[in-house]
């Protein structure tokens, strides 16, 4: 799987390491650089790209002109704020960020916020999913969720019983799936097969 | 968080998810007042392995860390072997119970049907295999390695055993259990035709979900915890010199 990279701009420190501690336990995430003053950040910015910006209040304020620039991190931005949810106090600028994380917040949550981030990032889901699985194990799974024997697949692909085992073994080994049951639900949900296909279609 | 001092019902009535772990430790309810502490002590638990395992279950970032290495192998191993009873006597059982009255009592063709019972059928056997497998083999070979390990001298027979096995070799094959039961709910959600016993429906997919969390964080004592100490027994074993 793809990280994400993030980059920290928190002036306290105690805040900065608390945050880097969160984001070490959680899968998927690299931090790629901490800042405790907005200056070296706007530098680094400019140059670098990055998929999430953990930033306090008083370090947003004072690089608000970079925010304005390039509209798209904002996007990209985590605001810390003071206190609670719900109270906090209106930071100076008129740009506001997408996403906050309130200081007094309870750590659930601050997970909670930050993996809906990380699941919005993840490449969509592409239609057929076949990432695993070879063109040709792709048409065999597809074969045996009709219903064919490895006879049957073989002489439909001109293909010898022996080749057809073997991509069956591949196709087991990379799936962990032996039964065809399972070869066959797992052909659904993956949008390999049609559960009418499956289901109504007498196999041949 | 859950504490030694906090009483035990507070456990149970915050944490209602963690109720399955109580027979696993042969924890009976009417507690009283009692402390997390004294109730274990009753009822001859660790309490700290209890409360590793506890905050693991609720703590989704939960990294078994330096707690779980105070604990001997045989209180993990047999907690591994009443988990694996779980899932045989009550949480498999249930859930199958369940299919089969939503599929009687659904407007599925006789193929949807045999889809999804036939599916279930392969599963619980590829379930009992994996469990079998470990509750005949690996359980036992690491309670002998512990024991091994508390003795003046390393068994020769035992020792030449273990110059060809390693249980790195059991986490290569160790597949996990949760993928296909996720695969049912999908099924389910995705593409069969909708049910009408709602309430049924809606049990079979709480059912399902709570499984494949309670498979997760019990791989996770696998993987995690009894794993890498095994490896690390059989390390310092092969690498004791022979004494003579």
């Amino acid at each position: 799987m793809r990280r994400s990279g993030f980059i920290l701009a928190i002036d306290s420190y105690l805040v900065r390491k608390g945050m880097v501690s969160i984001l070490n336990r959680m899968n998927g995430i690299a931090i790629l650089k901490e800042f405790g003053t907005a200056e070296p950040l706007i530098s680094y910015l400019k140059n670098q790209s990055v998929d999430f910006i953990i930033i306090s209040q008083s370090i947003f304020d004072n690089s608000a002109d970079l925010f304005i620039n390039y509209p798209g991190l904002l996007e990209k931005t985590i605001l810390l704020k003071e206190g609670h949810s719900g109270k906090e106090t209106p930071g100076d600028s008129n740009i506001q960020a997408y996403t906050s994380i309130h200081l007094m917040e309870e750590k659930e949550k601050i997970v909670w916020k930050i993996r809906g981030l990380l699941d919005q990032n993840a490449p969509k889901k592409i239609e057929v999913h076949t990432a695993e699985l070879s063109p040709r194990e792709t048409t065999i799974i597809r074969l045996v969720s009709m219903g064919l024997t490895n006879r049957q697949i073989a002489d439909k692909l001109f293909l010898s019983a022996h080749t057809v085992m073997t991509h069956r073994k591949n196709i087991s080994g990379k799936l962990g799936i032996k039964s065809v049951s399972g070869l066959t639900v797992y052909a659904i949900v993956n949008n390999i097969i049609t559960i009418e296909e499956v289901t109504s279609k007498p196999a041949q | 968080m859950i504490t030694r001092q906090l009483p035990m019902y507070r456990v149970v009535t915050d944490h209602p998810q963690l109720l399955p772990l109580f027979p696993r430790f042969n924890l009976k309810l009417g507690f009283g007042e009692k402390s997390v502490e004294q109730v274990c002590k009753d009822h001859g638990v660790n309490v700290d392995f209890f409360l590793e395992i506890a905050n693991a279950y609720l703590d989704e970032l939960y990294v078994p860390g330096e707690g779980l290495s105070f604990f001997s192998l045989g209180t993990v191993v047999n907690y591994i072997l009443s988990t694996h009873n779980y899932y045989m006597d009550i949480a498999l059982p249930g859930v199958e119970e369940k299919i089969h009255l939503l599929m009687d009592g659904s407007a599925l063709s006789e193929k949807e049907i045999a889809l999804v019972t036939g599916f279930f059928n392969d599963y619980k056997k590829d379930f009992l295999a994996h469990i079998s497998q470990e509750d005949q083999h690996i359980l036992p070979y690491v309670l002998e390695l512990e024991r091994q390990s508390t003795l003046e001298r390393t068994d020769p027979e035992f020792l030449q055993k273990l110059r060809s096995y390693s249980i790195r070799e059991f986490e290569k094959e160790h597949d996990r259990l949760e993928t296909s039961l996720e695969h049912l709910s999908t099924l389910i959600i995705k593409y069969l035709p909708p049910f009408d016993d709602l309430q049924l429906c809606h049990q079979v997919l709480n059912d399902l979900a709570a499984l494949v969390k309670d498979l997760v964080d019990h791989a996770d004592v696998e993987d995690k915890v009894l794993i890498p100490r095994v490896a690390e027994l059989e390390e310092k074993l092969l690498n004791t010199p022979f004494p003579g």
